[in-house]
């Protein structure tokens, strides 16, 4: 054998196999010494002690029970009651106690009447197959009758058990939906990364909206109760018990009456209205339509009604208030004249002629007055919403200083509120432009870009801090949903001239007072001076994905805007509306808009503009 | 001498088995497979029978088997290639969990790369004892002192950058398999039982440095009665679950303390009790012997691989899949504080499994590729 030939020959190598072979042994001996220890100590536990431990088994009576904490409620600013939890009864079935399964199958079929007796079925198939001794709970909820009736019956069924839980419920049905959130079963992946002692007896968790941001706040924590129970697990009584700890309520911005209003002005059209504070950032009404009803995925929402839901052409999932991407069309316009008079880029009163279009590169952009304005300054560019200015404007600042100008807005960039999901939006630059499709920027699309069409996408809630920030004369503001929210102090936009902004804001003024103003049968009425701009955004492009020839009509109609303020002077309230493809924001978008800030100022500042009218009936609570 | 040569390889290739064609050594896989069919078995009962729990811990025995399969086809001279370069990746990676890993269940443990989550320090279980076996690869017994305090350096920073996740279990046990290849590889006897002095005399700093859950976990281990309703409760409850199964067991499917969920982690953590309670003492010893059985056909692997690097790994790998074992059972036993640890090839679970696997897998080369290495 060579092998033994090597050792021999190398009588150092042999050595170190022996020295090796030795350790070898050693840790074998070291590990069967270890082992006769365990060996040992199962000895002392199940034959010296094990009389004692069975007697301890069979007492075993000692059990430990989770108390899942109480979800912190939500309420309104006037404390309305937006998401309660209310007592409902639900079955939980052990299946080692059951007797017969099938006939309990049947049983609940037939209580249950308001639910699919195949759902009941599905729910035993999978029942049958899961932990044999571990209690689960039927999906569905009990109507009080149901509860009784089965009460009367439960005898027969060993192992099915009635228990009143509380669930999560949300009296406002669809208001709100999009700001409120809803909660929902905790699904694996969510399961993943929760800590399994805090959410120890819980099922259901926040799935979008405040529900969702504020998970943390709204669980609380669960408590832990000493049972003794009998050998059969009847509970005989309760010991020690450390309580759960509820969920802290809270309070949001939202005014709910507002919500309702706001959301009524909204009929069957697509959009988004957001009110905000200015003075605070506080989101008074936040609507994103259509809306659907966040009580259906309480309990899990069946596959028929979830995939009518998410089918629906008009999306109703998707919260157009903070991730719906609209071009801001005219309603840019303030702000560009603003960046462009602080800048020394035009005087205000300079007169540019408007024939009705600017010729660039052989390009005719027209204006949407075909006949043209004349001549105008900036003051009769925002009232009559002059595009031949702002083209002209626009090839004099250039897009990177159109820019400079818009992004202290927000514009292009996360507002920060306190739901998931917000979208940036886009305030085109050269930078961005290189960065993101890789080209180089052509003037054309500074010309467009200055009527808020081309690149620029912004989400309602930008277009409403945008407005407020302006209202503010430059103080930023962070708009949130939660009042405790706590916000850094934000800072203030350099004013060069304060004269400049108060312009625009005048201009602003005269679209809803002024005769030419674009908006002024909408605000012949009011007791209060406001300012506001409309907007109407032509729909460029279609998303091929959506192509449906039935609707295709109605998709290409442009997008109506409209934001606003008021009072003038001391701004109380800021508004955006967008209506999808309802044709021009002073048809559509501006009456909502003015009708939602009058009904605020009526609600919350009926002494000083509506003096006449009963303010009791007006305010809640 | 050459003709002889090519003789003896002749002889060697005529009797081949299928089991050695791929790679397999029969004996480690009988003692594995027994293994595995033990925890399937109660897997099942632990979880009060429920079958999607079974299915699943079937499908992840048959991925560890596979991997098991494809690295006992990688030459042991491939892996001394790449070891120093996985156990770079393995830093960079422990350094990358504590920089943005998930946190999970309040330690930073978890790295996401795509789909993919794990723990790196689950991966250092195998690469820390083979840079450790790389680093005396040609070393000469009894090993220079300068190359015994880098191979203590390595091992003193692998575990410190786990501590940190915290996670203090994990780090002492990744620790101890690196200290076990350094003892195989002639650690004087001296350096040992001062080291162990060292220890013991150390444990009250240690104590000063610990977070306060761990020194709960300590008292608790001390006193159980003084904590009923946490983690104390844990190990009274399985020590009710062990000693109840008295000699011969209450029999499979009969463990009243998992069924009437008294015994918490059943089928992860405290499996062991769930064995104990159904099949008692008689039950334990064969297991035991199971483990035994396969620990000595590793470290006969270990006995008969012909380089220090290979037989280094072999043997450094059997004491760390026993460290686990003793100290999962002494710490349901009450013998050991809880520490969050399953035991090897019995829990259900997947990450464990996996790299226990490729070290059987590892192990398996080294036996079955040894003839092509002599030359």
């Amino acid at each position: 054998m060579p092998e033994y030939l090597d050792f021999n020959s190398d009588s150092d190598k042999f050595n170190q196999n022996k020295r090796f072979r030795l350790r070898l042994y050693i840790a074998f001996l070291f590990t069967l010494i270890l082992f006769a220890i365990l060996i040992a100590r199962m000895t002392q536990l199940q034959w010296l002690e094990h009389e004692r431990y069975k007697g301890l088994a069979e007492g075993n009576r000692i059990s430990i029970e989770t108390l899942p904490p109480t979800r912190g409620k939500i309420f309104d600013r006037n404390h309305i009651l937006l998401a309660d939890n209310q007592p409902v009864y639900a079955l939980k079935l052990i299946r080692e106690k059951m007797e017969n399964i099938d006939s309990a199958n049947l049983a609940i079929q037939v209580i249950l009447n308001n639910v699919e007796p195949k759902r009941v079925h599905d729910f035993f198939e999978k029942f049958k197959k899961r932990n044999r001794s571990k209690s689960y709970t039927l999906p569905f909820t009990l109507s009080e009758e149901q509860a009784a009736q089965f009460s009367v019956i439960s005898h027969k069924h060993p192992g099915v058990t009635l228990s009143a839980r509380l669930k999560r419920t949300y009296p406002y049905g669809a208001t709100a939906v999009h700001a409120l959130g809803y909660v929902g079963r905790i699904n694996q992946k969510e399961l993943k990364n929760l800590d399994p002692k805090e959410y120890r007896g819980t099922d259901i968790i926040g799935k979008s909206g405040i529900e969702k941001y504020y998970e943390s706040t709204l669980h609380g924590l669960p408590g832990i109760q000493q049972i003794e129970t009998n050998v059969r697990g009847r509970v005989l009584r309760k010991l020690e018990t450390l309580p759960a700890t509820p969920g802290e309520d809270i309070h949001l911005t939202l005014d709910i009456k507002l919500q309702q209003f706001a959301e009524s002005l909204m009929g069957e059209m697509r959009g988004s209205i957001i009110a905000i504070n200015p003075q605070n950032g506080e989101v008074l009404a936040f609507v994103s339509t259509p809306v659907f009803d966040p009580n259906l995925f309480v309990d899990g929402i069946d596959h028929k009604s979830y995939n009518a839901l998410l089918n629906d052409p008009n999306r109703p999932f998707i919260n157009r208030a903070i991730n719906g991407r609209y071009p801001p069309g005219s309603t840019t316009k303030p702000f560009m004249a603003l960046g462009a008079i602080e800048n020394n880029f035009i005087s205000p009163n300079k007169k540019i002629y408007d024939p009705g279009f600017l010729v660039y590169k052989d390009h005719r952009y027209r204006d949407w007055k075909r006949r043209g304005h004349g001549l105008v300054d900036m003051n009769k560019a925002i009232v009559e919403s002059c595009d031949t200015y702002f083209y002209e404007l626009s090839l004099d600042m250039g897009i990177d200083n159109i820019h400079a100008a818009l992004s202290p807005f927000g514009f292009g960039e996360y507002t920060g509120i306190d739901i998931h999901g917000e979208s940036k939006g886009i305030l085109p630059s050269q930078k961005w432009k290189k960065e993101v499709k890789g080209k180089s920027w052509f003037r054309g699309e500074t010309i467009i870009s200055s009527i808020g069409q081309g690149y620029n996408l912004t989400t309602p809630l930008q277009l409403a801090r945008a407005t407020a920030i302006l209202a503010n004369r430059g103080k930023i503001i962070r708009p949130h949903l939660v009042r405790s929210h706590k916000t850094e102090t934000l800072d203030q936009i350099e004013i060069k001239k304060i004269s400049n902004w108060e312009k625009v804001i005048t201009s602003m003024e005269n679209v809803m007072h002024s005769k030419k103003g674009t908006a002024r049968k909408h605000a012949m009425h009011l007791p209060f001076k406001m300012a506001g701009k409309t907007g109407t955004a032509q729909v460029f492009s279609l998303n091929a994905g959506d192509y449906d020839a039935e609707t295709l009509d109605k998709k290409l109609h442009d997008h109506s805007l409209f934001i606003g303020f008021a009072p003038v002077n001391n701004p109380k309230i800021a508004i955006s509306v967008i209506a999808e493809n309802s044709g021009s924001g002073s048809k559509t978008a501006a009456p909502i808009g003015v009708k939602v800030i009058e009904q605020f100022l009526k609600i919350y500042y009926s002494d000083t503009y509506y003096p006449e009218q009963d303010s009791v009936n007006q305010r809640e609570n | 001498m050459k003709i002889n040569n090519i003789q003896t390889q002749q002889v060697y290739r005529k009797n081949k088995g299928f089991l050695e064609t791929i790679h397999i050594d029969g004996w480690l896989l009988l003692g594995i497979l027994l293994l595995l069919a033990t925890s399937v078995a109660i897997v099942y009962s632990a979880s009060g029978g429920d079958e999607a729990v079974m299915t699943r811990q079937i499908i992840r025995i048959g991925f560890a088997l596979t991997l098991m399969l494809l690295f006992a086809q990688i030459p042991p001279n491939i892996l001394y290639i790449f070891t120093p370069w996985l156990f770079l990746l393995g830093i960079i990676m422990l350094i990358s969990v504590l920089l943005f890993g998930q946190i999970g269940k309040g330690a930073q443990r978890w790295l996401d790369i795509g789909p993919v989550r794990f723990q790196p320090s689950e991966l250092m279980k195998l690469i820390l004892p083979m840079t450790v076996a790389w680093l005396f690869a040609h070393s000469q017994y009894p090993p220079s002192v300068s190359r015994l305090i880098l191979g203590t350096v390595l091992i003193a920073f692998t575990g410190s950058l786990i501590v940190v996740q915290p996670d203090l279990g994990t780090s002492l046990l990744i620790g101890l398999s690196g200290l076990s290849v350094l003892f195989f590889a002639g650690l004087p006897w001296k350096v040992i039982f001062t080291a162990i002095a060292g220890v013991v005399l150390s444990a009250p700093i240690a104590w000063h440095f610990m977070h306060a859950y761990q020194k709960q976990r300590v008292l608790t281990f001390l006193t159980p009665e003084s904590d009923p309703l946490g983690s104390g409760y844990h190990i009274i409850q399985s020590k009710i679950a062990i000693g109840s199964g008295g000699i011969d067991g209450k029999g499979y499917m009969g463990s009243t303390q998992a069924h009437l969920e008294f015994l918490p982690e059943s089928t992860t953590d405290f499996i062991f009790s769930v064995l104990a309670e159904e099949f008692g003492l008689l039950g334990v010893i064969g297991l035991l012997m199971l483990y035994s059985f396969v620990i000595a056909r590793g470290l006969y692997i270990a006995s008969q691989a012909q380089d220090n690097f290979t037989r280094l790994i072999a043997a450094g790998f059997m004491m760390t899949l026993f460290v686990y074992i003793f100290v999962n059972i002494g710490m349901v036993s009450g013998l050991l504080p809880v520490v969050g640890l399953p035991l090897p090839l019995m829990s259900y679970g997947g990450s464990s499994l996996v790299t226990l696997m490729i070290s059987f897998g590892i192990l398996m080369s080294i036996h079955t590729h040894k003839k092509l290495l002599t030359k």
